[in-house]
């Protein structure tokens, strides 16, 4: 098994996941967001639960990693101003949109022609940060997965 | 399999979700999320990388998944996108700016927090991340206020 192949089929199950429990609906999101219904945020924490439980227990238990064969670690970063500035901004996107960068990609497999101009969105937006970035305006660190600090509870 | 072609009750759908954060980093020792997929695959148009990240595919891997979430309910692909119809404008064009526009600004945070829903509200707050605890309740927060506040300036019932 490659990197890409576990990629393809982890992103299948979890487009799957995503459309089947419609959060790939601008008006799941919405509710959620105007506190109309709980589910969304109860299926967000159920989530949250399963995997900090989930990958604490293979970390505990000393397992390696199925590709590398890497003991189980995970990086956590420190809180910094980009998180602030950058999650205000992406929530304003979220909140006009009605949706993010994972379900938007489950809606344009189900045929949600409205995906299409998200995503042009999406990935332009991606660019005129970088172009910022080049040209100082903007001085963030460079991408997600560059650890702040390594350690982990 | 009737379960298929009705929608998932939050209890299945988010157990499921986080098994397989867990799958993924048992596989390949990698956190789950959307962002890094968006931004290898400009990385890689702009001739910055050379191949097609594994992150990418990961959301080749999504759309394929949302395609087979249709095909189990009966669903067909549509123009129509709920009530974003009624609330955004009367034409298509400027719904199309609204969505351009909207999908900019989470390119934009996004990036610059360095994830987003997926990797930072389930991956990274399920590891312990502090950054992604203080960014999800940031755009979290955010989006609640701003659905609000765009309910009222348009008039609006809540």
């Amino acid at each position: 098994m490659t990197l890409k192949m576990i990629g393809l089929t982890c992103g299948i199950a979890f487009g799957f996941l995503l459309g089947w429990a419609r959060l790939t609906d601008y008006d799941v999101i919405r509710d959620m967001l105007l506190l109309r219904h709980a589910d969304v945020f109860l299926l967000m924490m159920s989530a949250m639960l399963t995997a900090a439980i989930g990958v604490r227990l293979l970390r505990a238990l000393n397992v390696r990693s199925v590709l590398d064969h890497a003991p189980i670690a995970w990086t956590t970063q420190s809180p910094r101003r980009q998180h602030v500035i950058g999650g205000v901004v992406f929530g304003i996107g979220w909140s006009l949109a009605g949706t993010c960068p994972g379900p938007v990609a489950a809606q344009l497999g189900r045929g949600q022609i409205a995906a299409v101009f998200t995503i042009i969105g999406l990935l332009s937006g991606i660019l005129i940060h970088d172009v910022l970035r080049s040209r100082g305006a903007i001085t963030s660190r460079r991408a997600a997965g560059e650890p702040v600090a390594v350690a982990g509870l | 399999m009737e379960i298929l072609t009705i929608r998932a009750p939050w209890y299945l759908a988010g157990p499921a979700i986080g098994l397989l954060i867990v799958l993924l980093l048992w596989l390949t020792n990698k956190p789950l999320g959307a962002m890094g997929g968006y931004i290898e695959l400009d990385d890689w148009v702009t001739r910055r990388r050379g191949d097609v990240g594994w992150r990418t595919i990961f959301m080749v891997g999504v759309i394929g998944g949302g395609f087979l979430s249709a095909l189990a309910a009966g669903s067909r692909p549509t123009l129509g996108y709920g009530s974003f119809d009624q609330l955004f404008g009367a034409t298509v064009a400027v719904r199309a700016l609204i969505l351009v526009g909207a999908g900019a600004l989470m390119g934009v945070g996004g990036r610059l927090a360095g994830g987003c829903t997926s990797g930072h509200g389930l991956c990274g707050t399920s590891f312990g991340s502090p950054a992604s605890v203080l960014c999800t309740a940031t755009f979290m927060g955010t989006a609640i206020g701003c659905t609000f506040a765009i309910t009222w300036i348009l008039g609006l019932p809540q």
